[in-house]
């Protein structure tokens, strides 16, 4: 029998763009003392701390943590791609639901350079080579960045089978910017029309410019443990983990189906495995923070989860589904859309968002009477982590 | 009322079983409604027992009070000739038949009696066919009126079962069959029959189920459903329906594609078992509806009969399965030591035998061309080694016996060679107790050209007796009476097999002692194709011209005996023509024959290669060796890419990636260093992407006529390292053909030497980028006043090829160079600019992305919007009036294509034509679509009718469909499907997407 993981205590820093960052073990340390500020405990207590990057050499966790004190604790680092902060989240969650450890720091980080993302190992096995080699048998290559064409490529796909319209895809973006106004951690804290984005330059038919989620700089954290122990720390009833599962790819991603290639199936997959598991289902669900990494993701997403069903999920956006007022409220924060996107952080920045959400305490975001939240972080090569969290 | 209520008037309805229940309902719908109703009832309880009229009489009165017509009738349903008579005689007429009445007997199968079920069989199936039967038949009825709609009652217990009900289910399901059938007899005179089963509470329900769910089953639920199918405007028939409780839906028979077995060959119930998953997978389904998609999986394998097989050999399997692809490669040394292995130069002073082992030989070094047969070989070998297994061949090493080898040469073989092998199964013939399995395996070099073909002929030991062809039998090649017309004598070295072993036939058979003993001989044998190299030789010292191996086409024989390393070999030969010499090879030892039914052909003049791409490589290593020919090499295409980084410097250091061209046939490698801007030949820098690929396919690239995506698709084109990288290579379309061709023409007057630093005369340079600026001067012409209030000088610097233009607002003037001071000057390629001007690219996308370089008075870049007016094709006059007048010297770039599409207009053309015979087609459309085609629009249907074509038309389309000529060239050809178009991105779809589904139609159009 496992035991149950509290998340006590939440922290985030504002993400900013590349080059406008402090250094990775700086941000990194803002926003784990603002985890443990928020669960209020000392440093000294942590038991293990587990860190998230992608981009950056060996041993950056333990540079990070350093910061907080050097107390000799286990540090792992933890790279999943944009799947990173919620892999380290697991970990951590495994942690002390196995009863290895009481209290567990996760932290997640990035420092990005400009641009879109590429490989930096060019002398080896490119580790999405099969998943690029679906992305030519379908699609071909061409100049336009790689992520945008795989996910552009799903949405082009998934327009041919609905005849979803463009501006489906744009109004997602419309809201992610909507809600990322009231985020004063956002990177793009201004609204857009439809029409801007809609005009904004195409980057891969049918994603314009501002359909696409920005290089980010920035670092979340979050501090996990057990009853016992916050019951020995005087904690009060805290959000906690309710479900919990990770998929990496299966045989289908490797067919000739763009929208299997980015990760469909393992949404699906892993968002089973935690409905069971929470024994909560999509239509318990209060509020959601998705990986909308491109606009045609976050479509593809609300079908994965179970927010929609099969082929519904225009009907669901302009219905106002996966806003204030609609069935849910997805991505309340701004999602990687418009909040930012620094693959280690992000994981943890979604944990922090419906923390914040559960406790009632996401100002003037607050989802009313939010009591149980899902958060859905994918990274393509591939790792997909969904969370269900809940405070009752 | 509405006009389209469905009335009933002049209609004349039976309803069986009407005293209660569903019945009442439905007659009373249909009374409502204008029918005249027989409302029938034996007034007996829900179990049959017992009889009365008050039932009856209770819904007619309640009919008549409604203002409604009905008369009422107590007969059993077993007696429906009397109901259909009442029905005659009260109205003359019927064109309805409800069969409704029905009783319950429920009990378990274990308690039922002959009671129960004779009981539910004539209620439910007897009367209804009665009833149904006089109908159809009475005069005056359905069939001779050519009217009828006739619906039975049926139920969900009949479709899924029910416990309790095995007598009502077994009827129920009757009822369905018996529908099924009528709906077919009744087709051609009108009549309409169908089935529901229903879910109502009534008097028969009200012991099954609670009463609450009763209360929300009303018969009134399921009565609209019996007056729909009952109108004369409903022309549905052969249904059958679920309803009740507000739910209507249809059923119908879902079949899997199931397992199709070939026929002839026992099916045995394992091979069941095994393909049970196949036979019950619901994921790949059909719906047959009627005997004839019954029968069609049937049908369809009449004609299929398979070829037989055992558990050692399925011969289906075999023959059907594709070619295995393997490669391999070999050089001079295997070759020498091949030609050592079959007893080549014996004698070392021999100097045709030296040619076949010396590769530095002054006769020049030549292959022994029963080589061929080594390669093919191993792969087979090593599709043992892995322990692969050929589809359908279930059977090891140990039994297989070499029986027959036949090679053949398309040219002399090359003395080094990377090659690539497809292995066939030709054919499998059932000899009894052992099988033949004949493989043949194809050899091609590195450029695609066929190079040999070997099939190996054999046998399988205890692998036959399934009653298959025997496949021909007999001798061939038989050796004339005559004695030989040459004799060759040779003996083996006692360790002959050691030595040929090492060309890769490993098998122990030939080198360990107790494994030979375990096989029943004495010691090791000798490789039977061994001998097969000696007697090769033989024939061709004897017979060819000059004795030169070159002239061997192929070789056939059989292995009829073993042959022990050390025995001597005579080889007796019959020319049997100038091309084909017969011949034997017996062991002189113990007289026997040991390759029989043996021919060599020769070829009367030795084969050239195709002519292929030209040996770039050498031109590099050894001048000398370089052709003279002026027509560009790949070296020249790299001089052009060196030129192209000297001009682009900037640019090109951005890309930021070091890659390494390896090109094969002939090879060479090339570093390609963006980071430093150099081009150099071999690999002189640690490459980050190396592209492999044929000299010819990288001359195909770079000039457009292949496309580097589609070359790795096809394998052709090999990457390692960072693929992302390769995405960068857009640059090698900007290469400058002037320089190129400078380069080669530089090369051909050095006596072949490559020339990278070669630069083109400046009068060969010119480009499609001059006619757009005669374009512009055209547009200025016309649009003065618009354009002089714009009055900027702009200068265009070109490059790529280089070029500068004066565009002068102020004055109106377009000239080349720069002719006067200029206000804004833009630099670019000749490229981004056409495109720029063609409106493929933005100038504000080019500038961000630093490909449009502006410096003077940059907020007059903004202005530049009259570029996007720019119709070259508008001004095609001016542009040939001009051509003379410019200083535009002849092109050697072909001139831009003019901006109307070419293939179009024709296939729009062939489309209105189809659209006018097929109008269904039209229909299928569904809505008005626009095709953007270059500048061009055309629209298939919509305002101007469904079946139009129409060029030009400003008309509203529910989707518009952009794409290149050439891609709806490829839609109408079947090359590319339009879905895959539109997920590459070549057919652009704005509105609903799933109107592209409907673009199959263009398939096939001319």
């Amino acid at each position: 029998m496992s035991r149950k993981v509290n998340v006590i205590g939440v922290g985030m820093i504002k993400f900013s763009k590349p080059g406008a960052s402090e250094d990775y073990n700086v941000m990194a340390a803002k926003a784990a003392r603002a985890a443990l500020k928020d669960a209020n405990v000392e440093f000294e207590k942590v038991e293990q701390a587990y860190a998230g990057y992608v981009y950056g050499d060996s041993t950056c966790g333990q540079r990070a943590v350093y910061e907080l004190g050097t107390t000799g604790i286990p540090v792992f680092n933890v790279n999943n791609n944009c799947s990173t902060g919620s892999s380290a989240l697991m970990l951590g969650r495994q942690a002390i639901a196995g009863g290895l450890a009481e209290c567990v720091l996760v932290v997640g980080f990035e420092q990005m350079e400009k641009g879109a993302l590429g490989s930096k190992y060019t002398d080896r096995t490119n580790p999405l080579d099969q998943h690029a080699g679906v992305m030519s048998r379908t699609q071909g290559f061409d100049t336009s960045p790689p992520a945008a064409q795989m996910f552009g490529g799903a949405g082009r796909e998934y327009r041919w089978r609905y005849g979803t319209r463009k501006e489906t895809f744009g109004k997602i973006s419309e809201k992610a910017r909507r809600h990322a106004a009231n985020n004063p951690l956002a990177v793009f804290t201004d609204p857009l029309s439809l029409d801007d984005i809609m005009a904004s330059p195409e980057v891969f038919d049918p994603l314009t410019r501002y359909q696409c989620c920005p290089p980010t700089c920035g670092a979340a954290a979050a501090i996990l443990a057990s009853d016992d122990f916050a019951r020995a720390h005087g904690i009060g009833k805290s959000v906690y983990i309710a479900g919990q599962a990770m998929t990496t790819d299966f045989a289908s991603s490797f067919s000739d189906s763009m929208i299997k290639m980015v990760g469909y199936d393992m949404t699906v997959s892993a968002a089973a495995k935690v409905y069971a598991e929470s024994g909560v289902g999509p239509e318990d669900v209060d509020v959601v923070e998705l990986h909308d990494c491109f606009t045609a993701n976050e479509l593809l997403t609300y079908e994965g989860l179970g927010l929609c069903p099969e082929g519904g999920a225009e009907k669901f956006i302009w219905e106002g589904d996966n806003t204030y007022g609609g069935k849910y409220v997805t991505n309340p924060s701004g999602g990687l859309l418009s909040k930012g996107h620094p693959l280690g952080a992000t994981g943890l920045a979604q944990c922090a968002e419906l923390v914040w959400q559960l406790r009632g305490k996401a100002d003037r975001r607050q989802v009313l009477g939010a009591r149980v939240g899902l958060q859905h972080n994918l990274g393509l090569g591939g790792a997909c982590v969904v969370t269900m969290y809940r405070n009752d | 009322m509405s006009s389209d209520r469905l009335g009933f008037e002049g209609r004349v309805a039976i309803v069986t079983g009407a005293g209660n229940g569903l019945g009442r309902s439905h007659a009373l719908l249909l009374a409502s409604r204008g029918a005249k109703v027989v409302v029938n009832d034996l007034g007996g309880s829900h179990d049959g027992t017992g009889k009365g009229s008050a039932a009856a009489d209770a819904v007619v009165a309640e009919i008549v009070a409604a203002g409604g017509e009905a008369t009422a009738n107590y007969d059993s349903v077993e007696d429906g000739d009397k109901i259909v008579q009442s029905a005659m005689d009260a109205f003359g007429r019927i064109d309805v038949v409800v069969n409704n009445a029905g009783i319950l007997r429920d009990t378990s199968f274990q308690k039922i009696t002959q009671d129960d079920w004779d009981l539910i069989y004539r209620v439910h199936v007897l009367g209804a066919y009665r009833v149904t039967h006089a109908a159809w038949n009475v005069a005056g009825g359905m069939r001779e009126r050519e009217y009828g709609r006739v619906i039975f009652t049926s139920s969900a217990a009949g479709i899924y079962g029910n416990f309790g009900q095995s007598n009502y289910a077994m009827a129920k399901l009757g009822l369905v069959g018996l529908m099924q059938t009528l709906a077919i007899e009744g087709k051609k005179r009108n009549i309409r029959v169908n089935a529901i089963a229903p879910i109502a509470g009534s008097r028969m329900t009200e012991t099954v189920l609670p009463q609450n769910l009763i209360d929300a089953l009303k018969p009134e639920y399921v009565s609209p459903l019996v007056a729909w199918l009952s109108h004369e405007s409903c022309e549905e028939s052969g249904g059958l329906f679920e309803v009740g409780g507000g739910y209507f839906g249809k059923l119908r028979w879902e079949r899997t594609v199931g397992k199709t077995f070939k026929l002839g060959r026992e099916i045995a119930p394992e091979a069941l078992r095994k393909a049970w998953g196949e036979v019950t997978d619901f994921g790949k389904a059909t719906h047959p509806s009627d005997i004839q998609g019954s029968m069609q999986p049937i049908l369809s394998n009449l004609d299929t009969r398979s070829r037989g097989g055992n558990e050692l050999i399925d011969v289906d399997a075999a023959l059907d399965a594709p070619a295995i692809v393997a490669e391999s490669s070999y050089d001079e040394r295997d070759v020498s030591l091949y030609a050592l292995g079959v007893g080549a130069a014996e004698n070392p002073l021999d100097s045709k035998d030296l040619s076949l082992v010396y590769e530095m030989s002054g006769e020049g070094f030549h292959v022994l061309p029963t080589f061929a047969v080594v390669p093919s070989m191993k792969v087979i070998f090593d599709q043992f080694k892995k322990g692969d297994k050929a589809p359908g061949l279930n059977y090891g090493f140990e039994r297989i016996l070499h029986g027959e080898q036949y090679t053949e040469v398309k040219r002399p073989l090359p003395a080094r060679a990377k090659l690539r092998h497809e292995v066939k199964i030709k054919d499998i013939f059932d000899k009894g107790k052992n099988a033949v399995v004949v493989t043949g395996i194809t050899t091609f070099d590195e450029t695609g050209e066929e190079l040999a073909y070997n099939e190996l002929t054999a046998f399988v030991r205890g692998a036959g007796g399934w009653g298959g062809e025997r496949g021909p039998s007999g001798d061939v090649n038989v050796p004339p009476e005559r004695a030989p017309d040459a004799t060759s004598t040779e003996k083996t070295h006692a360790n002959q097999a050691l030595l040929y072993r090492l060309s890769g036939d490993i098998n122990p058979l030939h080198a360990d002692p107790g494994f030979a003993q375990g096989f029943g001989f004495d010691k090791p044998i000798l490789h039977g194709l061994c001998t097969f190299g000696f007697a090769a030789r033989a024939v061709i010292k004897a017979f060819a011209k000059d004795a030169d191996p070159r002239y061997f086409k192929s070789i056939k024989v059989r292995f009829a005996e073993s042959v022990f390393p050390g025995e001597t070999l005579v080889t007796e030969m019959w020319k049997e023509s100038e091309s084909r010499i017969v011949f034997r090879t017996k062991v002189v030892e113990r007289d026997k024959v040991v390759i029989s039914n043996a021919a060599i052909e020769l070829y009367a003049e030795i084969p050239k290669p195709r002519a292929k791409a030209k040996p770039v490589a050498a031109a590099i290593a050894a001048p000398a060796a370089a052709p003279q020919s002026s027509e560009p090499i790949s070296a020249d295409v790299f001089a052009g890419i060196k030129n192209y980084f000297e001009a682009n410097a900037e640019a090109v250091t951005r890309i930021g990636v070091v890659y390494q061209f390896k090109l094969t046939s002939p090879e060479s490698v090339w570093t390609l260093d963006t980071k430093a801007g150099g081009v150099a030949a071999g690999s002189a820098t640690p490459p980050q992407c190396t592209l492999e690929l044929s000299d010819a396919d990288f001359m195909a690239m770079c000039t457009g006529k292949a496309d580097p995506m589609k070359l790795f698709m096809d394998k052709k084109l090999r990457i390692s390292g960072d693929l992302m990288a390769s995405q960068k290579l857009e640059f090698l379309k900007k290469i400058d053909p002037a320089i190129v061709l400078a380069a080669a023409k530089a090369r051909a007057g050095a006596g072949g030497a490559p020339s990278a630093a070669a630069t083109p005369p400046s009068a060969e340079v010119a480009s499609a980028s001059a006619d757009t600026f005669v374009a512009i001067e055209d547009y200025i012409e016309k649009n003065r006043a618009e354009a002089t209030k714009i009055g900027v000088v702009y200068l265009f610097k070109l490059t790529a090829p280089d070029s500068s233009w004066t565009v002068d607002l102020k004055d109106g003037k377009v000239s080349a160079g720069e002719t006067a001071k200029p206000g804004c000057t833009l630099e670019l390629s000749d490229d981004d600019f056409i495109a720029m001007t063609s409106g493929k690219a933005d100038p504000m996308k080019l500038f961000m992305d630093k490909r449009l370089r502006i410096s003077g008075d940059i907020m007059a870049s903004q202005k530049l919007d009259f570029l996007k007016k720019i119709d070259r094709a508008a001004a095609a006059k001016a542009i040939a009036v001009k051509k003379s007048l410019l200083p535009m010297p002849d092109a050697p770039k072909a001139a831009a294509a003019p901006a109307g599409p070419a293939q179009a207009p024709a296939i729009f053309a062939a489309l209105g034509k189809l659209l006018t015979l097929q109008p269904n087609l039209a229909d299928e459309l569904g809505a008005a679509l626009a095709f953007a085609i270059g500048d061009q629009r055309w629209v298939v249907g919509g305002a101007a009718g469904k079946g139009s074509v129409s060029l030009g038309a400003a008309t509203e389309a529910a989707a518009t469909f952009t794409l290149a000529d050439e891609h709806l060239v490829a839609l109408v050809s079947g090359a590319r499907s339009a879905q895959d178009l539109y997920q590459h991105g070549d057919l652009r779809v704005d509105g609903d997407v799933r109107f592209a589904h409907k673009l199959g139609i263009f398939k096939g159009l001319l």
